[in-house]
């Protein structure tokens, strides 16, 4: 493996509940090369959402290493992990999160935006994102127009428009049925076969098992790192 | 870039007020009322201002006015121990104004005396008529024109014959469209009187276009009129040759020497140049003023209160697009900047609706009474700018709270 574009050692994540201390993470290591299709499983309470978290640069761990393409971002202040999410990570969330009053266009182009891009790139980079995920006649819809299916492929437009290293998507398909979700793995499949790192949390089996390979939590844990057989495309 | 996200903000704000009109309207009411306020004064100050300017003018610029006391400002008992100091001051006479007038930088002066009294045509006969006893000179210093006809002579004058020069407004009331005034016989307090002209105002604050008025010789005016006496005031236009300030010095001088003034005594007369009264007018307008800006104070603030009010709740709202602009890359500075924009969006548009209204409200001055009221533009730029300072302060704590927001919370929030 070539040099991983994330490089976790021994992630530690402790929450303070009044008196009580919660220990998500209780030291988890792994490397994600370029390239990788990786699900992260677990039971809820496993610290998968706070991987996530973490893996999103949402949020800091509490103590270890985290390397995001060669930086190390664990001690980043809250403006400098605002950059770094701008630019190498793209966000896929369960309920989609797209501003209501927006259009797709330029809910796409809202990373845009933030990274500093001019009106006239901005547009043309957001309307190619939409062609991407097969939306290019869809631009000027609000989200209310569109299908859950079509809301999630905007949302997955708008997490690479901005080119980012990895793709992190949390529970992708929660929100949609299996027609739906399998359309949804299909985008992510072919996203992956041009060459996009995926991360993707899931508590799904049959999600996790189009990923390359998956990575199971238990109580703040990695129990299990395998490879699995992606069975889409 | 600032811009693309600023207009973002301001897109965002309109699409919030547009979706909670009532909130909004309430929120942004106290912001329209100061600025409305501030724009109507500002507009009617204005007006007012300019047909002082204007009537002043009409006099020519020289032109100053010997009064028995200072009758224009709010400082009138400068200076003195008594409420009304004037009480001692004997009145103006026909002699002062003649004194005057053979000083050597004096060119001309003209009397005036003004009351109420009836006037009456055949079967017509109205009361309450404005009548005025002027000197010959009279048009030049009250401005305005002769339409038809012409003022009186020196020698109607001198003479103290029964002759009237009548505004448009007593025209009209007294004959019929299409008759010409200019001929015809009246009566003033039961004397005859032969019509020789017909004046009209030039629009000012106080030559209220709309009043019925006549104007005769004032040697004419003290024989047959019944007014209150000691009221009698002059106009002195100085030569070319001579400055406004020493025509004035020698009018001083001249009527102190006749009044046996000693050195220590105040004048028991009053000069009023035109600097004079617009100082004192300006004296007044500057209290205005005041009030303006305390009203419009109290109007900011509550529409401010009302910003805070709304912002917190917008903010509440909008927990998790918070969330999602800061997992997208929005730095604190930027959620910041975008709140900070939606408040002073609020309260511009609060101030535009203000500044509408305001100047609706000039224009109803303007046609309804003789201010030439109009909305000077620094008020528009001051009420606008205070609008957007209203929205940036009081939007602080709410965009500070938003900024603050911890992302991994705040897309989790329902």
């Amino acid at each position: 493996m070539s040099e991983p574009i994330i490089r976790i050692r021994d992630l530690t994540r402790h929450y303070e509940m009044g008196t009580e201390t919660v220990q998500a993470l209780r030291g988890v290591s792994l490397d994600i090369g370029r390239n990788e299709y990786l699900a992260i499983m677990g039971p809820s309470g496993s610290g998968k959402s706070t991987m996530m978290n973490m893996i999103g640069c949402l949020d800091t761990p509490t103590g270890g290493e985290y390397w995001l393409n060669g930086q190390e971002v664990s001690q980043l202040s809250d403006d400098q992990l605002a950059r770094v999410r701008n630019k190498e990570i793209g966000f896929v969330f369960q309920t989609f999160n797209l501003l209501p009053r927006a259009t797709s266009l330029h809910n796409v182009e809202l990373p845009l935006v933030y990274a500093g891009v001019s009106s006239r790139e901005r547009r043309s980079r957001a309307s190619a994102a939409l062609g991407r995920v097969g939306l290019g006649n869809r631009m000027d819809h609000r989200p209310n127009e569109l299908s859950g299916g079509q809301r999630q492929r905007v949302a997955i437009a708008r997490a690479l428009v901005n080119e980012p290293s990895i793709l992190l998507a949390d529970e992708p398909t929660g929100n949609l049925d299996s027609t739906t979700s399998e359309e949804i793995m299909q985008v992510f499949a072919e996203l992956h076969r041009q060459g996009q790192t995926i991360i993707m949390v899931t508590h799904e089996a049959d999600i996790a098992a189009h990923a390359d390979r998956t990575v199971v939590l238990r109580d703040g844990k990695v129990e299990t790192d395998r490879a699995t057989h992606g069975v889409a495309a | 870039m600032n811009v693309a996200r600023a207009l973002e903000g301001v897109g965002i704000a309109l699409d919030s007020i547009r979706s909670n009109k009532v909130r909004a309207g309430l929120t942004i009411l106290g912001v329209a009322i100061g600025v409305m306020v501030v724009i109507a004064m500002a507009s009617a100050i204005t007006g007012v201002n300019r047909s002082i300017t204007a009537m002043l003018e009409s006099a020519g610029p020289k032109t100053f006015f010997v009064q028995r006391f200072f009758q224009g400002g709010l400082n009138i008992s400068d200076g003195s121990d008594e409420l009304s100091p004037w009480r001692k001051n004997p009145w103006i006479t026909v002699e002062d104004a003649e004194l005057v007038h053979q000083l050597p930088l004096v060119q001309d002066v003209s009397v005036s005396e003004g009351t109420e009294g009836p006037v009456s045509y055949e079967d017509i006969s109205l009361k309450g008529v404005l009548i005025a006893g002027f000197g010959p000179s009279w048009v030049l210093v009250t401005g305005g024109e002769i339409v038809s006809g012409r003022t009186f002579t020196s020698a109607e004058y001198a003479a103290g014959a029964h002759v009237a020069v009548v505004n448009d407004k007593l025209a009209e009331s007294l004959f019929p469209r299409g008759v010409d005034p200019v001929g015809k016989r009246i009566r003033v307090f039961g004397q005859p009187f032969t019509i020789v002209g017909v004046h009209v105002e030039a629009a000012s604050l106080f030559g209220g276009g709309d009043q019925v008025r006549m104007a005769m010789p004032h040697t004419t005016f003290v024989k047959v009129a019944d007014y209150r006496k000691g009221w009698m005031d002059f106009s002195v236009l100085p030569v070319a040759s001579a400055t406004s300030l020493e025509a004035q010095e020698e009018v001083i001088s001249a009527l102190r020497a006749k009044r046996g003034l000693k050195p220590m005594q105040e004048n028991n007369f009053a000069v009023l140049s035109q600097d004079k009264i617009l100082d004192s007018f300006n004296n007044i307008t500057a209290g205005f003023f005041a009030v303006m800006v305390a009203l419009s104070g109290v109007g900011l603030m509550v529409g401010g209160v009302g910003v805070v009010a709304i912002m917190m709740i917008s903010v509440t709202e909008r927990t998790r697009e918070i969330g999602v602009r800061k997992a997208l890359g929005a730095t604190k500075r930027e959620i910041m900047f975008q709140f900070l924009v939606e408040a002073a969006t609020l309260t511009v548009v609060g101030g535009t609706i203000g500044l509408a209204l305001g100047a609706l409200i000039a224009v109803a001055i303007r046609s309804n009474t003789t201010i030439p009221a109009s909305v000077p533009l620094w008020s528009v730029v001051v009420s606008l700018a205070a609008s957007v300072v209203t929205g940036v302060l009081f939007g602080l704590y709410p965009a500070f709270r938003a900024a603050r927001l911890d992302p991994v919370e705040a897309l989790r929030f329902e």
